[in-house]
């Protein structure tokens, strides 16, 4: 089919996203292959939004360093995306003397490992930031750099700006077959085959699966299941922080934080699942997240509950990222992408594509770069159904069609008439936030589906095209 | 041509603002807009094509098209002005209300008074933290599902689940109908059927439709689709194979725009505090309708909202005061959900005020009630079994005679 690519990136979630942006710099024939009909619809799809500075993964590890840097370059290129960050810091909070023991040593391990903005705080200045704390908090480690994020713009971001910049980006595409023959991988897809002369797992969840595919099988992947519950805007204004617990043997535990949508989020849970697949919601995980709401911010139950979701981080058999360049196999997998790969993603990105550099793909970087913005959702920030210019210009900005997130319109008919159209209402849902508000639906649920549907129809559009 | 500032303005074209807005009309009122953030005015009862609205207000009983058409009907009149696919997005005092809209665009208006007349949504399946995967289609509320069917959106598969059995339950089953869907069960967290019994009675042995009451859905199956529902209940776990899943009832107020307002919200309904005019403690700014509490019929609503426009023109001729602080609350027992309205003011007398509505939270045993103001139980109703989802009426005219010298009314449990 096509002729062949310099890079085919596996998988379009943040990671590959990320990594098909940094390519894109390049004179370089790229191509992402996604199985799913929208990018981000793995285990990006399904995070805290939380850009972390990475002081709680372990000291010196690859992780560490590839958040760290992914957090800088976050910082420096996410306001160019219109992407927004709120910069709200994170409290990690202490509830009895062994924890405050667990909180001091935690401090002076940041300072270590260069964080030097850890601060240890006592209860005056834990209540004097949030006031709707329970009682009991002694002691809290303080960092300022942590932020929230969009989770759903940012890959979308990344996807929109390789494709402005020459990224070939194909989804609905799944990989079934790999075969390596004359220094070239040969892609199988249901849509015919894909050659390039170097391949990139970034399978996510599926990260062993496509592993075997390229003949490699020593990292196996094991979904750890999320929950969340997400309550209503109206709850906003009890937290303006990241709260963390103290992190134990079992995980880092269940974070409350404002998004930046509005809303208060509490989650994740952390449970090992078999099946990559499985992205159901369970009894005891909603209850142990309403129990965890309870114990810290007993204020929060008293607000309506906006939606619950689950998120499945794409851990492997080891504690650690499984990023293995095979240079002779021409075979890069970024694999076990665990729970930092939306702050790290950028970190990654630049770090794998020094890796093919070095020997693998050599190229030019482009003279011009086309640059591009995502549609703001950001609660905070400027929304077109809420610009009287924007309104008086187009009256479709005027008519609001979701009314709990404030959808109009012209936003729901931007995204479908975008470069990377949404194929499903999850995607539509993302792109726009309409039925993603505390309703789900009940107001703007059919007219959506309809606005959906009719883009999806043969017809008028694409004949037109 | 962009809206002026009109005496009164009404946010909300169901039943209660559309009679609040013919009321206004009735008596005169100068200039009235009303505005709908919905495509076309009417409220809920625009999507409901059974019968069974308006009762009460219009004593017979109509289809909500034919309801809506005719409160939209009884209010053609040069004085009134009629935006649909407008937002309010704020109220501040004075008052001033902001709107959105493709024919106004972001404009403020400073209207003599105001009527939210918001309404209602239910609580979708999240909210009631029901466990299971998420497929994106086939997952609704019914009001969801009655949009779908009246737009013509296909609604997932054949066979429909629904969830709760208020009376809004029973209007899935005409709508399925409709829109060629068999409802498979239904299935309820309480111990019995929230509508009338009646009505269960025909459905399990006409329709043949199977009842579970005592059961909760623990699971909704599927992955891209839904593929059946998992319950559990007293005859054990089941599963019920089915395409779609409606849940329906648990209403609450939409009264978002109020409370972000900073309109005094009552915990108890979720929807503005009013006295028995309708006055919420934002001066000028009224409320009537199902954002009150949830939730009464259409025809109730249209009747609060005919008795709150009239106020308002009251209000509007000086012959009524705004909100007064000397109001007295009136406060219902911990047994009971909520008491609408909150307050009682006792200069406005010969103003009409909107009906009470009392509800329990739970069927628990008999009890009476009370009206007790100061000392005197100015009115009383025997101890019997109280039924959730069900009014319980209190007269005015007792409590009108005896409320001069009180500083609470409280509504008790004690006799
Ligand atoms: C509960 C939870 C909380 C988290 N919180 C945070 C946080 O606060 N901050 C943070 O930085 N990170 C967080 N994370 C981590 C972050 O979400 C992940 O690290 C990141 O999303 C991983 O992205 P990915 O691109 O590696 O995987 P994915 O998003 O899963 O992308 C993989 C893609 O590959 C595609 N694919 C798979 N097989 C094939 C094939 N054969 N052919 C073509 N395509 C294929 C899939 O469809 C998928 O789109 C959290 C994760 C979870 C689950
Ligand atoms: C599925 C279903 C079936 C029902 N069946 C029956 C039945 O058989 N019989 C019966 O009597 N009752 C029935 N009801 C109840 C009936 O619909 C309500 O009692 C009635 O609609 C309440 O009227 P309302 O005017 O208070 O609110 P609504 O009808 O909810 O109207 C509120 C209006 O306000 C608008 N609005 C909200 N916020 C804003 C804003 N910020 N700016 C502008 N506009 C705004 C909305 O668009 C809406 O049109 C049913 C309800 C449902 C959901």
């Amino acid at each position: 089919m096509t002729g062949a690519y310099d890079v085919a990136i596996i998988g379009a979630g943040v990671v590959g996203c990320a990594i098909a942006r940094a390519f894109s710099r390049y004179r370089l024939k790229v191509v992402v292959l996604e199985a799913d009909t929208d990018i981000g619809n793995g285990a990006s799809k399904g995070n805290s939004a939380v850009l972390s500075t990475a002081s709680d993964t372990p000291s010196g590890t690859l992780e560490q360093q590839l958040v760290k840097r992914g957090h800088a370059l976050y910082r420096a290129e996410a306001p160019s995306l219109g992407l927004p960050i709120e910069n709200l810091g994170s409290l990690t909070i202490a509830w009895n003397e062994t924890e405050a023991e667990t909180v001091r040593a935690m401090q002076l391990a940041m300072i270590a490992d260069g964080f030097h903005e850890a601060e240890l705080v006592g209860p005056d200045a834990i209540y004097r930031r949030i006031p709707a704390l329970a009682p009991g908090a002694v002691a809290a480690v303080w960092e300022a750099e942590e932020a929230i994020v969009d989770p759903f713009s940012t890959p979308l971001a990344y996807a929109l700006d390789a494709l402005a910049n020459g990224v070939d980006i194909r989804c609905s595409t799944p990989v079934t077959g790999a075969h390596f023959e004359d220094r070239q991988w040969h892609l199988a897809t249901p849509g015919g085959e894909f050659v390039a002369s170097l391949a990139i797992n970034c399978g996510g969840l599926y990260g062993d699966r496509v592993d075997a595919l390229g003949g490699n099988h020593e990292i196996k992947i094991k979904p750890r299941r999320g929950e969340f519950i997400v309550f209503d805007k109206s709850a906003r204004g009890l937290l303006d922080v990241i709260l963390k617990p103290v992190a134990n043997s079992l995980g880092r535990g269940i974070l409350l934080t404002p998004t930046v949508f509005g809303n208060i989020l509490v989650g994740p849970t952390a449970e090992q699942v078999d099946d990559p697949d499985d992205w159901r919601c369970t009894t005891e995980g909603l209850a142990a997240l309403q129990a965890a709401a309870k114990r810290t911010l007993p204020g929060l139950l008293a607000h309506e509950i906006t939606t619950t979701y689950c998120g499945l981080r794409p851990g492997s058999d080891r504690p650690e990222y499984r990023i293995v360049v095979r240079g002779d196999k021409r075979w890069i997998t970024v694999a076990g992408i665990r729970s930092t790969g939306l702050s790290a993603a950028l970190g990654i990105a630049e770090y794998i594509v020094a890796q093919a550099m070095d020997g693998l793909v050599r190229a030019d970087q482009k003279a011009e770069i086309v640059s591009i913005r995502v549609p703001a959702l950001w609660e905070r920030g400027p929304r077109p159904a809420r610009d009287p210019t924007c309104v008086g210009r187009d009256a479709r900005y005027g008519e609001v069609i979701c009314h709990c997130e404030q959808v109009s319109h012209g936003e729901i008919e931007d995204a479908l008439a975008s470069p990377l159209p949404p194929r499903s209402l999850k995607a539509l849902k993302r792109r726009t936030r309409a039925m993603f508000g505390r309703c789900q639906g009940f107001f703007c649920g059919a007219r959506v589906t309809a606005m959906l549907d009719r883009s999806l129809s043969p017809e008028p559009r694409h004949a037109a095209e | 041509m962009p809206p002026s500032d009109p005496d009164c303005l009404v946010i909300g074209a169901g039943p209660a603002g559309l009679a609040a807005a013919h009321a206004l009309v009735n008596t005169g009122v100068g200039s009235i807009l009303v505005v709908d953030r919905d495509e076309t005015p009417g409220g809920l009862p625009q999507y409901c094509r059974h019968l069974g609205f308006g009762w009460g207000y219009t004593h017979r009983l109509e289809t909500g098209p034919a309801f809506t058409r005719r409160l939209l009907g009884a209010i053609q009149h040069p004085s009134l002005r009629l935006l649909a696919r407008t937002t309010a997005t704020a109220i501040r005092p004075g008052p001033a209300v902001d709107l959105l809209g493709p024919e106004c665009g972001v404009i403020t208006l400073h209207p003599r008074a105001v009527i939210v007349a918001t309404g209602i949504r239910e609580r979708p399946r999240a909210a009631r933290l029901v466990p299971g995967s998420r497929p994106e289609r086939g997952v609704m509320t019914t009001g969801q599902l009655q949009q779908m069917v009246a737009r013509g959106v296909p609604v997932p598969g054949r066979r429909l689940a629904v969830v709760g059995t208020e009376h809004v339950a029973f209007s899935v089953l005409l709508t399925a109908r409709h829109a060629g869907q068999r409802v498979v069960a239904m299935v309820e967290p309480d111990e019995r059927v929230a509508s009338y019994a009646a009505l269960a009675a025909i459905v399990r042995h006409a329709a043949r439709i199977p009842i579970h009451v005592g059961t909760r859905v623990v699971n909704i199956l599927g992955g891209r689709q839904v593929e059946g529902i998992e319950i559990d209940g007293p005859s054990g776990p089941a599963r019920i194979p089915c395409d779609s899943v409606v849940f329906s009832g648990d209403f609450i107020p939409d009264s978002v725009l109020a409370q972000a307002s900073g309109i005094a919200i009552d915990p108890r309904t979720r929807g503005p505090v009013v006295d028995q005019h309708g006055r919420t403690d934002m001066p000028g700014v009224f409320a009537a309708g199902n954002v009150l509490r949830a939730v009464e019929s259409s025809g109730f609503s249209a009747i609060e909202g005919a008795r709150v426009g009239t106020c308002v023109a009251a209000y509007l001729g000086g012959s009524a005061t705004a909100w007064c602080a000397a109001s007295r609350p009136v406060e219902a027992a911990p047994d009971f959900d909520y008491v609408v309205p909150q307050r009682w003011t006792t200069d406005d007398g010969r103003l009409p005020a909107i009906p009470f509505s009392l509800r329990v939270r739970t069927t628990g045993a008999p009890i009476p009630i009370a009206v007790k103001i100061g000392d005197r139980v100015v009115w009383s109703d025997a101890a019997r079994r109280r039924r959730p989802h069900r009014r319980i009426g209190i007269p005015q005219g007792p409590i009108a005679r005896a409320a001069g010298d009180a500083t609470c009314i409280e509504v008790c449990t004690t006799l």
